[in-house]
């Protein structure tokens, strides 16, 4: 496969801490150009395999690449890595600590200079350069932990929870950072539990529990699979229709509209055929699709049982 | 490399560019300067003298307390005991304040006082009454019968608080009435000088080539080097450990971690304090040779300096290659309590352990001082913890044949690879693990992991 195809591969990875394994089996591509949704509940493997991805831990088995290669020292220049748990040097200037930063990404100093500058104007943090951390809101502190993520200009954006902790506007604005990423052929891989901007931002998903596998593919792929066949109505006429077991197995009253599951081997289509052939007049009708959200505890909840 | 580089800039940058830095860096010459100039300030300018009317009807006493209390006489005293304190660091406390009273002790002017045709109490009166009015600070009636066992002496006093002065008064006097005694016993002043002088022992050392070398002040500056390689060692470990602990506790360790191999980070880390190091003790000796260079240039000080062992630039090389394999034996091992542990103060009980090592070092370096070329000196010389203590106050006492340094740093350089080894594995992973501090099993666990 070619770089512009996929930016990272993992092929049959498993991660092993003593008995516990942490990660099993795991294979997925990235493509590149795309916003990549890593999904899961709290302890499914998510920063495990994150980690190593960025080449903190290795694999015990199973393969990583990126960008078509191994990885290497000089191949986690090209990542930004921002981590969960997050912190900064207490008792530096923000401008010193971004420096450094740079510097370990393998930035020359003038670049870095321009770089952090222009990222902290961005970030209205410009007149906060000079102070130290322990100055700094948490809010603010979190945003120089963004910059020092994308300072060096990363072909790939690892971000494990990004949002948590920041308040609507500061997401608002990632969010736009992020989407101008996706517009320079980067790539961004996401892990989050908010399934609502995971559904806004991403692409492609993968939903992993208890270290597997579980769901993975275009965001659509995923939904369509999922599709439970509901349709949306608010209409005057056509209750004969709706009562016709062959066409409809289950009505529920929502307020001013109703919710159909459709009968096997019934379209849509064919449901609003029926219904207009009766004299319906139709002011909604809608073919639900299954939100991330449902999805996600739907998969969840069912291995919980299991 | 590229990144290792940044690592050592940073982590240098980060200690020497503190306030703690500048201060301790400028403090410890501060405070050498004042133990070494200030007494000799002090000296230079001396009391004011003490004004002493002494009645002497016999007239024997009194000429030879004026001798005893002469400029002269005093300077003597005071250098003899400028000298021995710098010889004896064991002296206990009394002694101590002894020899200090000798120092400080400021001279005394007779001043004339015609007391014949006078009644003891009309002197008394007249005496306290110059007192009172400041004319005098002292009298002392000395007894018809002064050689008696049970005369007494009247010494009465402005300044009875004074130590310094009543204890050298005491001590002059001591000597005038013995000698009179003596001389009473028809023991002419030659037999008595003769008598009463102190044994000439001669102190010189020899070194391994038979030439003689002077010993006073070796003490000294073995145990100056000593101490300062011991306080360095514990200071610059120690932080070590608590840079690592915050990389730790903030969770830094895992951007660094994405972004540098652990390994280069570590070294970075160790050799980038190392070097801030490096600068203190350099700017240490430099000030310590400027401090001796003035020193040398006061009369007083010439014959204590001209007795401290010669430095040379050799001994110097081998004080910082000491140095710095001491510090990275004990860096590497912060290092890897630091990535062990939780939070600083977590790290501190842990420290312990090695900063005892550390004191033991230290307190072998006595037993160097004392005999250099002991057994005991040539083990504690050699073996790796102790050797970075040990080895440079033997150099400074009695250099050892070259292979025993060349031995000594082998074997320390090797015992430096072996903790850096194990080190490198236990920060790899003890960095990542947050919440819990580690258990020795654990950490052993690490260490066998590929």
């Amino acid at each position: 496969m070619s770089e512009t195809e996929a930016t990272l591969r993992l092929e049959n990875v498993t991660k092993r801490f003593g008995d516990f394994t942490a990660v099993e089996d795991l294979s997925f591509n990235v493509r590149a150009g795309r916003v990549f949704g890593f999904l899961g509940p709290n302890g499914a493997g998510k920063t495990t395999t994150i980690r190593m991805i960025v080449g903190i831990t290795g694999p015990d088995e199973g393969t990583i690449e990126l960008f078509g290669q191994r990885m290497s020292s000089e191949m986690q220049n090209r990542l930004g890595y921002l981590p969960e748990e997050r912190g900064l040097y207490k008792k530096m200037k923000i401008v010193d600590q971004l420096r450094y930063f740079a510097a370990l990404k393998g930035m020359a100093s003038a670049d870095a200079d321009k770089k952090i500058d222009f990222w902290l104007e961005r970030m209205n943090l410009a007149e906060w350069k000079n102070k130290k951390t322990t100055d700094l809101s948490k809010g603010m502190q979190q945003k120089v932990q963004f910059i020092s993520t994308v300072l060096h200009d990363p072909d790939l954006l690892i971000l494990d929870e990004p949002f948590s902790g920041l308040d609507p506007i500061n997401v608002e604005f990632m969010i736009e950072v992020l989407s101008e990423f996706k517009t320079q052929d980067k790539t961004v891989i996401f892990s989050t539990h908010l399934m609502e901007t995971a559904e806004r931002l991403c692409n492609d998903i993968l939903l992993i529990n208890k270290a597997r596998k579980v769901v993975s593919g275009s965001l659509r792929e995923v939904k369509a699979s999922f599709g439970k066949n509901l349709v949306a109505l608010r209409a005057v006429g056509g209750e004969a229709v709706l009562r016709d077991a062959s066409l409809a197995t289950k009505v529920t009253t929502h307020s001013d509209e109703l919710e159909i599951q459709l009968a096997e081997g019934v379209s849509a289509q064919m449901l609003l055929a029926k219904l207009l052939e009766n004299g319906a007049v139709i002011s909604k009708f809608e073919q639900i699709e299954p939100s991330l959200n449902d999805i996600f505890i739907d998969q969840i909840g069912g291995f919980k049982e299991s | 490399m590229r990144k290792f580089l940044a690592v050592v800039k940073h982590e240098y940058k980060k200690v020497v560019l503190k306030w703690s830095f500048l201060i301790s860096t400028l403090l410890l010459p501060f405070l050498m300067a004042c133990f070494a100039v200030v007494p000799a300030i002090i000296f230079s300018l001396k009391g004011e003298a003490t004004r002493i009317v002494v009645v002497d009807p016999a007239g024997k006493v009194a000429p030879r307390l004026r001798e005893n209390l002469s400029v002269e006489k005093m300077m003597e005293k005071a250098e003899k005991a400028m000298k021995d304190s710098l010889k004896d660091l064991n002296a206990s406390q009394e002694e101590k304040m002894r020899q200090n009273t000798e120092v400080f002790s400021s001279g005394f002017r007779f001043v004339d006082f015609d007391s014949r045709q006078k009644t003891p109490e009309l002197v008394r009166r007249e005496l306290a009454q110059k007192i009172a009015a400041g004319e005098i600070d002292a009298y002392l009636l000395v007894p018809e019968n002064f050689t008696a066992k049970d005369a007494v002496f009247e010494f009465r006093s402005r300044k009875a608080g004074d130590f310094v002065v009543s204890s050298a008064f005491e001590d002059a006097l001591n000597e005038a009435v013995r000698s009179q005694r003596l001389a009473d016993a028809n023991i002419s002043e030659e037999k008595l000088k003769e008598l009463s002088g102190n044994v000439n022992l001669d102190k010189s050392g020899l070194n391994e080539k038979g030439e003689e070398k002077d010993s006073e002040g070796t003490w000294a500056a073995a145990f100056v080097i000593g101490l300062m390689i011991y306080i360095t060692l514990a200071i610059y470990g120690q932080a070590i450990m608590a840079a690592v602990v915050e990389e730790k506790e903030t969770r830094i360790a895992e951007i660094l971690f994405s972004s540098a191999r652990p390994f280069e980070l570590m070294m970075g880390k160790l050799v980038g304090v190392g070097l801030a190091g490096l600068t203190q003790l350099a700017i240490w000796v430099v000030s310590a040779a400027a401090l001796l260079s003035f020193l040398a240039l006061q009369a007083d000080f010439s014959r204590i300096i001209a007795s401290i062992p010669a430095i040379t630039p050799l001994m110097i090389t081998y004080f910082l290659i000491f140095f710095l394999l001491g510090y990275f034996i004990y860096a590497s091992i912060f290092a890897l309590i630091g990535s062990m542990v939780t939070t600083v103060q977590e790290g501190g009980q842990f420290a312990f352990p090695p900063i005892m090592i550390l004191l033991v070092g230290f307190y072998f370096s006595f037993a160097v001082i004392r005999d250099p070329n002991s057994s005991l000196s040539f083990w504690v010389s050699i073996a790796p913890f102790f050797a970075p203590i040990t080895m440079p106050v033997r150099i400074l006492a009695e250099t050892p044949p070259f292979w025993q340094i060349a031995l000594s740093i082998v074997v320390n350089a090797v015992a430096i690879a072996g903790l850096i080894w194990l080190a490198s594995r236990v920060y790899r992973v003890g960095m990542l693990m947050y919440g819990k501090r580690a258990t020795i099993p654990e950490v052993w666990k690490w260490i066998r992991q590929a």
